[in-house]
């Protein structure tokens, strides 16, 4: 069962760890529709956790070639900036945002938009929660809009993330929504 | 008696808001082989990304790549240009690795004394998922400069670029927002 972000707070990091909710492919290929009607106001949605290593911050920079030292020079890290260690790129959580929207919409639902801020530096050894929940619905132009909080969380709790989201459902009875997303008329 | 600060949002920083750069098209295609590597390192599993099969029957028709993958191809470096990283490190030998490299597209500096910058955060509107063997131009711009003042009484500039990226069919991938404090 699912656990609540409160629930995730009080545990260690490795009881954590255990209760990551991503999807697998096949989770992904089998995965129901949710539609607007299913929802409610305070609905969390499954947690995203991620360990970062020291490795997946190397990828990372490899992968969208940045190639500042912060995130893989532990000695200037340490002594040039002063950080505390090597630092999670705001660049990898915000390219962790809209996977998160997306698999909960899916397979036709749509991520529309997010915005989110970035407070704290999270370092190898932060076990994190990425987590979600509906703060609000309303149906417009056939699409069920909604609402969510959002945020990124280190195990003992510090939030790295603090943002807002607006994802877009199917009606149960209602249009698809379109392709390319076509925001509703306010 | 207090005494009078003077404004940050002066009429010259005031002029930038709306200042766009050159449409740029990034370097290379979304392609199969940067999207393995991209979703392996954000660690998304989607067969949208690389099962065709799934990927036909699905709501898209085919192949998708992650929404904001193509907001990282406008920094690629073209073939053929002076390598950045060595002349990142011939100016500077204790560079932070990105050095003062002058990106295609970049946006003309906001003219201001205030020299500390801060990350404030960042938004994104979603469109259309980009498509194996999309072409990528992209456009930046300074969307809002707003004035605030700190606890220590001091103004600084909430800046906010914004970068809108299309395909070859000049059709809204995606929009971010990048907003800087600037103290």
């Amino acid at each position: 069962m699912s656990a609540s972000l409160e629930d995730l707070l009080n545990m260690e990091p490795e009881e954590i760890w255990k209760r990551n909710e991503r999807p697998t492919p096949d989770q992904i290929r089998s995965k129901q529709q949710i539609y607007y009607e299913d929802i409610e106001e305070g609905l969390e949605l499954p947690k995203y956790i991620y360990k970062p290593t020291p490795t997946h911050l190397f990828r990372w920079s490899a992968a969208i070639e940045n190639f500042h030292r912060i995130h893989y020079d532990l000695d200037f890290g340490l002594n040039h900036d002063k950080n505390p260690s090597i630092l999670v790129h705001g660049s990898w959580k915000q390219s962790v945002v809209p996977q998160f929207l997306k698999d909960w919409v899916a397979p036709t639902g749509w991520p529309w938009k997010a915005r989110f801020e970035h407070r704290a530096m999270l370092v190898p050894g932060d076990v994190l929660i990425m987590w979600g929940i509906v703060t609000g619905k309303e149906e417009k132009s056939g699409m069920g809009i909604v609402e969510l909080d959002i945020g990124m969380k280190t195990h003992d709790g510090v939030e790295s993330m603090p943002g807002s989201a607006t994802v877009v459902l199917p009606l149960r009875n209602g249009p698809p929504i379109p392709y390319p997303f076509v925001a509703p008329i306010s | 008696m207090t005494q009078q600060t003077e404004s940050a949002l002066t009429p010259e920083v005031k002029a930038m808001i709306g200042v766009s750069g050159e449409i740029v098209e990034s370097w290379g295609v979304v392609d199969l082989e940067y999207s393995r590597r991209f979703t392996q390192a954000v660690m998304d599993p989607d067969p949208m990304y690389w099962d065709e099969e799934y990927a036909k029957q699905s709501k898209y028709g085919e192949l998708t790549t992650p929404p904001i993958m193509v907001s990282y191809m406008s920094s690629r470096v073209p073939p053929g240009e002076p390598d950045v990283v060595t002349q990142a490190f011939e100016d500077n030998p204790m560079s932070d690795g990105i050095g003062d490299v002058h990106k295609h597209g970049e946006l003309p500096p906001v003219p201001t004394n205030l020299v500390r910058v801060l990350n404030a955060g960042n938004e994104l509107e979603l469109y259309r998922y980009p498509s194996i063997g999309d072409k990528i131009k992209f456009q930046n711009r300074y969307s809002d400069i707003r004035e605030r003042v700190g606890r220590d009484g001091k103004p600084f500039l909430i800046i906010t670029r914004e970068t809108t990226y299309w395909n070859q069919g000049d059709e809204v991938l995606c929009i971010t927002r990048a907003s800087t404090i600037r103290r």
